[in-house]
Order: C-alpha cells, then structure tokens, then sequence
C-alpha cells in the first residue's frame, strides 16, 4: 500500500481504485497560515526585545539559475531559523503558450523553459506526443536519446559543484564564515590526494576559488567538453535541433560514436577527482563540527520518474509503463521516510498533484474544468489536482506570506513534499535494486557501485552508500557521485549502440502524423536537478492542455493547503546556524545559502515574465509580483 | 584584417532579437577578412572557442540594450575593457552559464576569461518592444539601415 493520505487503495490483483464510501474524495481542508511576518504586532515586539532576532532575506539568492527570492526570520542568539518562505520570483508560462499550438511545438517551445537544460524539455516532451501518437522508437534511437540526457549531465553537474555551489566551500567564503575550518583545513591532509593531488584540504578550497581557482577553471573547461559531445548529435546546445517524437532526427556513424566516446571517457578520470575532492570537503566540515550533518536537513522524502530508457523495453505506452519505468539505467520511483514505496510509474503518476493557495494563480477545480480525467488510461484514479486536470491560470497579486507569495505552485506526492535531484535517481535505483543493466553500474539495495574503467588514472571501484543523514552537504557529494553514475550510463550506451551498429540496426527514429482525434500523453524524464514530467492533452491536431511539471517547482514550492512547507523552506528551518560570526550584523548566512544551493535551484523553468507588453528576461526580483502594473 | 562581427540577443523577443537577426542577415554579405556570427549561444563557450581560434584584430559586437534611451537610439563606442568587480563577475558568470543572454554579460565574462583582442568595438540600440514573438518595433525598424551602417563603419580600419 503505497498511499497513505490519498483515498486510493489497490484489490487483490494490484489494481488501484478509490476508497469505497468516501462522497468527496480528494476534498481538503485549507489550514491558515500564521507566519511571524504576518503579525507585525509579536514580530516588532521580538525584533525590538531581541537584537538577535532579526529578518534575513536574499533577494534574489545569487548562484542560482532564474529568480528564486527566500525570506527569513533568524535567531541569531540560539542559532536557529524561526520562519522561511521560499519565493519563485517569476512566472513561466508556457503552459499558456503552447495551448492550441500544433503539438510538434511543444518540444522546441518547451526547451526553451531553461537555457541550461533544454535537451531535457525537448526530450520529455518528445516522449509525451510519442505516447499520444501512439509509436515507438527503435532501439538506436532510445540510445541516442539516452546518450544525449546523459552527456547534458556531464555539462550539468561540474557546472553545480564548482561554479554554483561550489564557491560557498571556497577559500574567501570559508575565511570569512567558518575561520575556525579554514585553520583546521590548513593542517589536514587530503585523504584523495593520490587521485585530485591536492596536498590539504585548505589546498582544495583555494582551488575552488571562483574565477582565480584551478578547480573552478577545469569545471568550466569540462562543460565545454561535454558539450562538444552534445553537438555532435544534437546540432546544438542548450536547445537541440534533432529532438522528434518517435526518436531523433540526425544520423550517426561510427565516427560520431567514437568523437563521443573520447570526450565521455574524461569524465571516468575527472569524476573520480571530483568525487575524492568533495569528500575530503564533506568530511572536514564534519570532523570539525558534526552539526554540519544538520545543514539543510530534511525528512527523505525523494520522487523520480526515472530515466534512460532500456532500448529494448521501452515501446511509449502508457498502459506498459510500470514494466519500462523499472527497466530504466535510473528506477522510477518514490521514498518516504527513507523506505522505498513504489516503483510503478502508475502509482508514481496518480500520486502526483499541484496546489495553488499559496500560488498567484487561480484555482482550477472550482472552475468547473477540474475532474475532466477522473482516471488515467489504464483506469488508475487521478485528482482533480493532478497534472492532466490541471489549468494555468495566472492570478498576480500582492504578497503576502499568509495568502499567496509565489509562482510556484505546491506540487505534492500523496500529499507529501518531495524533494528531487540526481541523488532522487541514485537512491531508488540503490535500494530498489531492479537494475538490468549491471555492465558498470551495481545496486546492492543500499549502495551504488560504480566501476570505472581505466583513463589516466587506474580503473577503479568506486561506491555511493545511501547516507544515514541527509542534508546539505551529502546532497553535494551524491552530485559528486553522479558524475560518474551518468559517465557510466552513457558509455553503457555506447557500447549498446556500436552493437547495434555493427547488426546494422541503425534507424534512429519512425515515420509518424499527428493524430486528429482525441490523445492524451506524459512524458516521464528528468533533468540534472531531478524530476520532469510534461503532461499532454490534444485534440484536432493541436495542443489542448500542456504542463509541465519540473524539479525545481517541486522544490521551491510554497506552502501547501495543509499548511506544510516545500522542500527549501523545510531545510532551511532545519539548518542550525553554525556560521562564525562576532555581531549580529556581520551575519552573512551561510548556512542558509549552503541549503538553498545544495538543491541546486534552477528557476529559468520560472523565468521570463510577461507583463502585457514587455518580457522581463533577467534582473527581476520581489517586486515582479505586481510587474503586471509596471508597464 | 580579421573582423569578427558578432550579433548578441535573444530569439523571438522583437527588439531584442536584433543581434541575432542581424547576424543572419549580415553573414550573406560578409566580405573579405570579415566573419559574422551569431554569438548568442554563452559567453563562456564564445570565450573558449575565441581562445582556440587564430586572433582577430577586431571583435564588433551588435545587440539590443536597455538603458532607458530614447527608443531606437543607436551608440557605437570602442569597448575599453573595464571589468566589474569580481563578485559582480561572478554573478554574471552564474547567469552566462544558466542561460541568460545580455551583451553586458559577453563583455564582462568574455573580458575576464579572455579571447577579445584588443580592439573591441560595440553598437548596441535601445529596444522599444520588449515583448515576445518575431518584427521589430517600428522605433527599430526605422533604424535597421543606420545600424548596419554603425556596424559595417565599425568594422573599417
């Protein structure tokens, strides 16, 4: 039994259905918030008690992708956060956009929702007609497909570790935050020094140093090499050009595969630095004081619709969908409380819903337009708030941390807030130990063992254990990991892809035609922060109803109708405030900053408001909530 | 002489896809010694692929900036290679690699890595529509002849 606040259960055969007796099933209770800013009365009267007791707010949080604002009140005396609001600045709004577009659209519209993870857009939303369309791809064109998601990785996660969140363990921002690990970091010898070469630990902050560092300039240096291995089948990058339903549109030779596997094969050698490097990191930081494990934690909560599909598996169908989830290089699934409850996208799927009562966006299902699909296409029941019910209605107004403040919705999974990132991906494939590919990749049902093949460095055996305590800091070493999880995929698909080469099994995609009639399709990826789904509704030829659903609404959502906060403001009312500081103003909130990144936000998805004559592209901040007003 | 004219903006965002726009349109009369490209893509990329290539002995960047001009206002200059402060720098690094297109962005980030020879020259327009879609406002459209005149006369020794 999978779900324990939505009114599904399962008969003897598996088969989900609604609770017998229930008159409203998906009926709530809104609870109403009382936030300390709400109450200016008790607020002034803590603030003028209490010099310690102070607002902290980062508007815009910097180091982020797009417009992400978080709201704070800190105690700075007992080192605790006593309020957080997270605030996704801008609204997105492609869903209004490619409504009754022909759907062929949505992949290039759509791509465009993110400048740093387009590929991942086009290729859900290549999925999604695929399934409405009703084809397949062949086998060369999944791996195709695969190869491009993961290279688009390798781009993704030393852009996060060195550039993102990176500079916030670097030498300048240790000094000035943590003196007292700054000192310790001088003495302790790296434990990786063998692999990264870097004599102490202080040494790898200095590297990481943004724009002088030598770790930050390799990073740089590696997204170049992972895009040139993008383009050669792509066309181009952030937004490819070859992306279609049923495959792709480019075809590739043996050349291309080997050009690809030159570039892949670095990332067997930098991801075990990279891995040895944040290691070192992670473990000084704990050494000098364990309540560094309290940063950013969270309950383990994780939702992944899985990805990298097995070529011979995967056939688009909706109706098959909890076979090819589970055949995938990265396990549908989703973790609660750390135990694993269901592999099934189905299940995954009608768990899912979007709230907006914190949102500025009006609320659908009192429209009327709210249970159009009462199930799935295989019966499955869905909510009146589930994706394919949904309608985007934009309603900006004022903020108000009691009523609404974001444009983020409060996606939830059976009424939880997830949390979702590469480490999603690893952790269910880890412990659900379903992996049929176990060429490089091992899950043992609590780890990940990775074997890597020989660079310049030997071959090695690497490993990622599910940690016992989740928080900022293992979010960033799972990235670490990931390097070479994803490394590993793509050269697994490699391999399969010469295969099928060499038995002339090379078409990359199949003939289609948009279908008049009535279709529905999802499209269940991800992107290099987690979670991606784009849900689809078509009728005569055009797109009726598009939503996407991405990893960073998950988890910058505001609060949810049940009064429980989204995934950065509960890391960030769990984070101890450990920076070292003299007076309360010399407070720089660090801890805070090491959260938020540590889920490496990616608001371009929620980028680029519209405000009737103009778009607001960058340098967009609180004040965008009454933009409509500000032409 | 070895000119590289190099549109900056984005697609399908009126005034604001000037750059791009031109450089398409600009590359079919490319003339000796002279290269046009669209260099939209990412500063950080345009600043590898610069450092790979053999030196130009000009770069001349076209785009659209708002500065709260008066709409269709057109100011070529010769870049003096002034950087923010590296914090700033850093933060336009952020945005250059999460996808944020502004030739301010090229300049600073192209500047710090390097690539750019030494004489760097700019036309930049002020935008009147900001919206989305394709065309130009008419403030921009009106001035499409006088622009490619800046950014040909920019390129002359």
């Amino acid at each position: 039994m999978c779900f324990k606040n939505l009114p599904v259960e399962f008969d003897e055969q598996g088969k989900a259905r609604l609770k017998q007796g229930v008159t409203d099933p998906y009926a709530y209770q809104v609870r109403e918030l009382t936030p300390l800013d709400q109450d200016e009365q008790r607020l002034s009267q803590l603030l003028a008690r209490n010099g310690h007791i102070r607002r902290a707010d980062f508007d815009p949080v910097t180091r982020v992708a797009g417009a992400l604002a978080f709201h704070t009140v800190v105690d700075l005396e007992n080192r605790r956060v006593l309020e957080t609001d997270s605030m996704a600045t801008l609204f997105r709004g492609y869903e209004v956009i490619l409504k009754g577009r022909d759907p062929r659209d949505a992949i290039f519209i759509s791509s465009r929702a993110c400048g740093v993870c387009g590929g991942v857009h086009a290729t859900t939303s290549a999925m999604a007609l695929e399934m409405a369309f009703g084809i397949r791809p062949p086998p060369m064109g999944v791996v195709a497909r695969n190869l491009l998601l993961s290279i688009e990785y390798l781009y993704d996660h030393p852009l996060h570790l060195f550039l993102l969140a990176g500079p916030d363990f670097s030498e300048p921002a240790v000094r000035e935050t943590n003196p007292e690990i700054w000192e310790r970091a001088q003495h302790s010898p790296a434990r990786g020094r063998g692999v990264h070469g870097f004599a102490t630990v202080a040494e790898i902050m200095t590297a990481m140093t943004p724009l002088t560092g030598s770790l930050y300039a390799e990073a740089l240096h590696m997204t170049r090499v992972a895009r040139e291995a993008y383009v050669l089948i792509g066309g181009k990058y952030p937004h490819p050009q070859t992306i279609v339903p049923g495959g792709i549109s480019a075809t590739i030779d043996i050349s291309d595969m080997n050009e690809m596997m030159l570039r892949i094969a670095r990332f067997f050698d930098y991801g075990q630095k990279v891995v040895a490097i944040w290691n070192d990191l992670v473990e000084l930081f704990y050494e000098v004081n364990p309540r560094f494990r309290e940063v950013g934690r969270r309950p383990m909560n994780l939702v992944d619709p899985g990805q990298w599909d097995d070529p011979f598996a995967y056939d688009a169908m909706y109706a098959n969908a909890p076979e090819w989830g589970e055949r995938r290089w990265a396990t549908a699934g989703v973790i609660v409380d750390g135990e694993l409850v269901t592999t099934d996208l189905h299940a995954l799927n009608m768990g899912v819903e979007e709230f907006v009562e914190h949102s500025f966006y009006e609320e659908w299902v009192g429209t009327g337009n709210g249970a159009r699909f009462k199930t799935d296409p295989a019966g499955n029941p869905l909510s009146p708030y589930h994706p394919w019910n949904k309608d985007t209605i934009p309603k900006p107004t004022g903020t108000n941390w009691k009523e609404r403040y974001s444009w983020s919705t409060a996606p939830r999974w059976d009424r939880l807030a997830m949390e979702t990132g590469p480490y999603s991906r690893m952790w269910v494939t880890a412990v659900a130990n379903k992996l049929p590919h176990r060429r490089f990749i091992d899950p043992t049902g609590h780890s990940l063992k990775l074997s890597v093949p020989k660079g310049a460095l030997p071959a090695a055996e690497m490993e990622w254990e599910v940690p016992g305590d989740w928080g900022a800091f293992e979010r960033n070493r799972a990235r670490a990991h990931a390097i070479l999880y994803t490394a590993l995929i793509a050269y697994d698909n490699l391999l399969i892809g010469l295969d099928l080469m060499r038995k002339g099994e090379t078409g990359v995609s199949v003939p289609f035609e948009v279908p008049k009639d009535f279709r529905i399709g999802v499209g269940f990826w991800g992107a290099g922060r987690g979670y991606l789904t784009h849900h689809l509704v078509m009728d005569k030829g055009v797109v009726e109803n598009y939503q996407i659903l991405t990893p960073s609404t998950w988890m910058a959502s505001p609060k949810d109708p049940f009064g429980n906060p989204g995934p950065y403001e509960e890391a960030v009312a769990a984070t101890p405030l450990l920076e070292n500081f003299e007076r309360p103003e010399d407070y720089k909130g660090i801890d805070i900053l090491r959260t938020i990144r540590s889920f490496d936000p990616c608001m371009p998805c929620t980028t680029h408001v519209y405000t009737g004559t103009r778009v607001i592209s960058r340098d967009v901040v609180t004040c965008a909530c009454g933009a409509e007003d500000d032409d | 002489m070895r000119v590289l004219i190099g549109g900056v903006g984005y697609r399908n965002l009126r005034d604001h896809s000037l750059g791009p726009w031109l450089a398409d349109r600009l590359s079919a009369q490319a003339r000796d010694g002279i290269e046009v490209e669209d260099v939209s893509y990412h500063p950080i990329g345009l600043s590898q692929n610069l450092q790979e290539r053999p030196v130009y002995d000009r770069v001349v960047l076209v785009g659209a900036v708002a500065r709260g001009r008066q709409p269709g206002t057109i100011v070529a200059y010769r870049w003096r290679g002034e950087l923010p402060a590296p914090a700033e720098v850093q933060a336009r690094v952020a945005e250059a690699v999460t996808g944020v297109i502004s030739l301010d962005n090229l300049l600073a980030v192209v500047g710090t890595f390097g690539g750019f020879p030494g004489d760097v020259r700019v036309v930049e327009v002020e935008p009147a529509d900001e919206g989305w879609g394709e065309g130009f406002s008419p403030q921009l459209l009106s001035k499409v002849a006088e622009i490619e005149e800046a950014v040909w006369s920019s390129t002359l020794p």
